[in-house]
């Protein structure tokens, strides 16, 4: 097969100018500039628009009267696939199963939702929420009275209207 | 349970495969032969069977009807169907009816997982439930000791009812009210208080009625792991479960041997394991002067020990009947190879038996040690009183060689053994005791290593390690063979079986013989307390 040589037009030097191109160029600056679509966000002023199905840190629900919802069934802790939560379970004064101790370790969780999923009383949930900056690595364990503190939206891990996801 | 010579027997077809059974077995244990389980509820291989729970219920070709495999009879040339359409659909039926009433509190229901409803419902029931009226709510009752009663998840099998009747021989519990308004109580206040057995009730609950409150709420029965392994709790030796899970023994649960316990335990063995968990224990080997001890690691502080064994005078031991009949038979070894001496062991005596009614082979015995008869055929003297403690003034002062096996002296003065030459501490728990101890050893409990027990009949009965030891805490059999072999220039002894085999007591037991069930040494070496002289 013969070789084929594609060969280059170049303008030749002092014979063409620059001015054209540098027009060119400032003008899709000056575009971007007046832009309407634009992408970058003056975080954190501004804040980002999350899906709803956003999987982040993680939340309790609480009863009206300030207990958590979680009942200890221990479904969140055999589910979890990063052995993230860690559950101790107990009587509490009107002879109730509850959390004595509920923990999940932030780090260590993949966020993949399924204890969420699981919950048979919709007591854990992850959230949509992805500031969670802090200055020690045991922060990071977040105990119940912390997920019950939790203020951010939770995930909507599908659409109440259409449960099956058709 | 009909008794039938072996030659009596019946074949018969179960789902399309023929088997031969005794005569006088019924339909639902011969098709357990062919590997199938029949669901059912108040059938229980321990107690009477009512046929009243109607889930058993299978086809027998050219029957009229269906009947209740539980109490019908194997008969020669029947053809039976467990899994045809019309037992299915019967069960869905009555399965439905059982969760009409059952609340649906599954994630907080402590029988959650190892539930009969739940298995069979999951298994053969309806996806979606038809039931539109509320549910009758009884609420939760407590029937005294350590059983809670949650009514709404009774399934009226009248297990328990039967238990008390009949095997306790008790009866506190009864049916009350009728229809769907039936429901398990005891007689006025009196409750379940003071019987010594009913903590069987709740294991053979088919549901979450019947709860444990010691094991209330406390672990998922999921997450428990199961070991084999013998009752510490007297010399009855019942074959137990241990249920563990975050090395800690979360619960005991009866294992079947209908030759030792049946399918029962006692309560005092049952409630009897906090002390497995206890935190305090010695974790390393530690080696002193008598006034001071320092960490060291088990070579070096065997090493040591070794050297200063003999020639340091008469020796005494004093040991746990908690011990393994490998610890104590090596305790016993060493004590020979260093020219012999009185060994001792203190156990706590209750004062009189709890005979289990129904099953006469099952007491709660006198003796509160699981191996004091291995101690008595090893030729090991019971001192101190009936609460295992005392008795041991002479070896507080022994000025020879002492050594203390598995017993924590928790009763005993801080300058125990101070006049001792050598004073060595084989021990769990660090102890006020083993303060002047010249090498503090650190031990296994039984349910931290392999070993067996020998009963109240010379039975002996393994039991397997079911948690991690502290630190580097090994079993006595192995610290002690280690020791003895390296004096004598020999193999130590690297697994519980040829510890075992080596103890000329058991001689011509092997574990394999021993098995999981159990095996009796030979009636001949059976010694009576009084007249074992030494090693039979």
């Amino acid at each position: 097969m013969a070789v084929t040589v594609k060969v280059m037009r170049r303008p030749e030097p002092g014979r063409s100018s620059y001015l054209r191109a540098a027009l060119r160029g400032m003008g899709l600056t000056f575009k971007h500039l007046v832009n309407p679509n634009k992408v970058t966000l003056e975080y954190p002023e501004e804040q980002p628009d999350l899906s709803p199905r956003w999987r982040g840190t993680h939340r309790m629900e609480v009863h009206a009267d300030g207990r958590p919802k979680c009942v200890a069934c221990g479904l969140c802790p055999t589910v979890c696939p990063a052995n993230c939560i860690r559950l101790v379970g107990g009587e509490d004064d009107q002879g109730n199963r509850y959390p004595v101790v509920y923990e999940v370790d932030e780090f260590r969780c993949i966020f993949c939702g399924m204890c969420q999923e699981v919950c048979p009383v919709e007591a854990i949930h992850v959230g949509v929420h992805f500031e969670n900056a802090e200055y020690t690595r045991s922060r990071f364990v977040y105990d119940l009275d912390r997920l019950m503190d939790q203020q951010h939206p939770t995930t909507r891990l599908w659409d109440p209207s259409d449960r099956k996801s058709e | 349970m009909a008794e039938s010579s072996p030659a009596e027997t019946v074949t018969l077809t179960i789902d399309g495969r023929q088997v031969t059974v005794p005569r006088g077995t019924t339909l639902l244990q011969a098709a357990e032969r062919v590997g199938t389980r029949v669901p059912h509820y108040c059938y229980h291989p321990g107690l009477s069977a009512p046929a009243m729970c109607r889930l058993c219920l299978v086809e027998i070709e050219k029957a009229p009807k269906l009947v209740p495999s539980c109490i019908t009879q194997a008969a020669d040339g029947q053809v039976v169907h467990t899994q045809s359409e019309e037992p299915l659909a019967m069960r869905r039926g009555v399965l439905e009816f059982y969760l009409q009433n059952h609340p649906l509190d599954c994630p907080i229901c402590d029988q959650s997982g190892e539930c009969k409803l739940q298995d069979y419902a999951h298994a053969e029931g309806r996806v979606h439930g038809r039931g539109r009226e509320p549910k009758r709510v009884f609420g939760r009752d407590d029937f005294g000791g350590d059983v809670v009663f949650y009514g709404d998840r009774c399934v009226m099998c009248t297990r328990c009812v039967r238990f008390m009747n009949e095997i306790e021989q008790d009866p506190r519990l009864t049916v009350v009210e009728r229809g769907d308004r039936s429901i398990i109580d005891t007689f006025f206040e009196e409750g379940l208080e003071g019987t010594h057995y009913h903590g069987n009730i709740v294991d053979i609950c088919p549901v979450g009625a019947l709860l444990s409150k010691d094991f209330l709420f406390k672990q998922r029965a999921w997450d428990l792991d199961h070991t084999p392994s013998v009752c510490p709790g007297c010399s009855q030796g019942c074959n137990i479960e241990l249920h563990t899970r975050d090395n800690l023994v979360q619960r005991l649960r009866p294992r079947v041997n209908l030759d030792v316990n049946g399918h029962w335990m006692c309560d005092h063995g049952r409630l009897d394991y906090e002390w497995i968990n206890r935190g305090d224990r010695v974790e390393v080997p530690l080696v002193g002067d008598g006034r001071e001890a320092r960490a060291t690691g088990w070579r070096a502080a065997l090493t040591s020990l070794l050297e200063r064994l003999d020639g340091a005078g008469p020796v005494r031991a004093v040991v746990s009947p908690r011990l393994a009949n490998e610890d104590l038979g090596a305790v016993r070894a060493l004590v020979d190879a260093l020219g012999g001496g009185e060994i001792v062991y203190r156990s706590r005596r209750a004062p009189a038996e709890v005979p289990l009614k129904g099953f006469p082979k099952l007491a709660r015995r006198r003796d509160l040690e699981p191996n004091v008869n291995a101690a008595r055929l090893l030729g090991m003297e019971r001192v101190g009183g009936d609460d295992g403690t005392g008795g041991l003034a002479p070896f507080a002062a022994h000025g020879g060689v002492l050594i203390v096996a598995g017993d924590e002296l928790a009763d005993q003065p801080p300058d125990f053994g101070e006049r001792a030459r050598l004073y060595v501490y084989l021990g769990q728990h660090p102890t006020a005791a083993a303060s002047r101890a010249h090498f503090v050893l650190p031990i296994t409990n039984f349910a931290e290593q392999e070993g067996s027990f020998t009963n109240h009949e010379h039975r002996v009965q393994r039991f397997w390690p079911a948690l991690e030891p502290p630190g580097a805490a090994r079993p006595g059999w192995l610290v002690l063979g280690a020791l003895l072999a390296e004096r004598a220039g020999e193999a130590a002894p690297t697994r519980a079986e040829v510890a075992f085999e080596r103890i000329g007591a058991f001689e011509g037991l092997t574990y394999e013989r021993v098995g999981t069930g159990g095996a009796p040494i030979g009636e001949d070496r059976a010694l009576p307390a009084e007249a074992a002289g030494g090693r039979a």
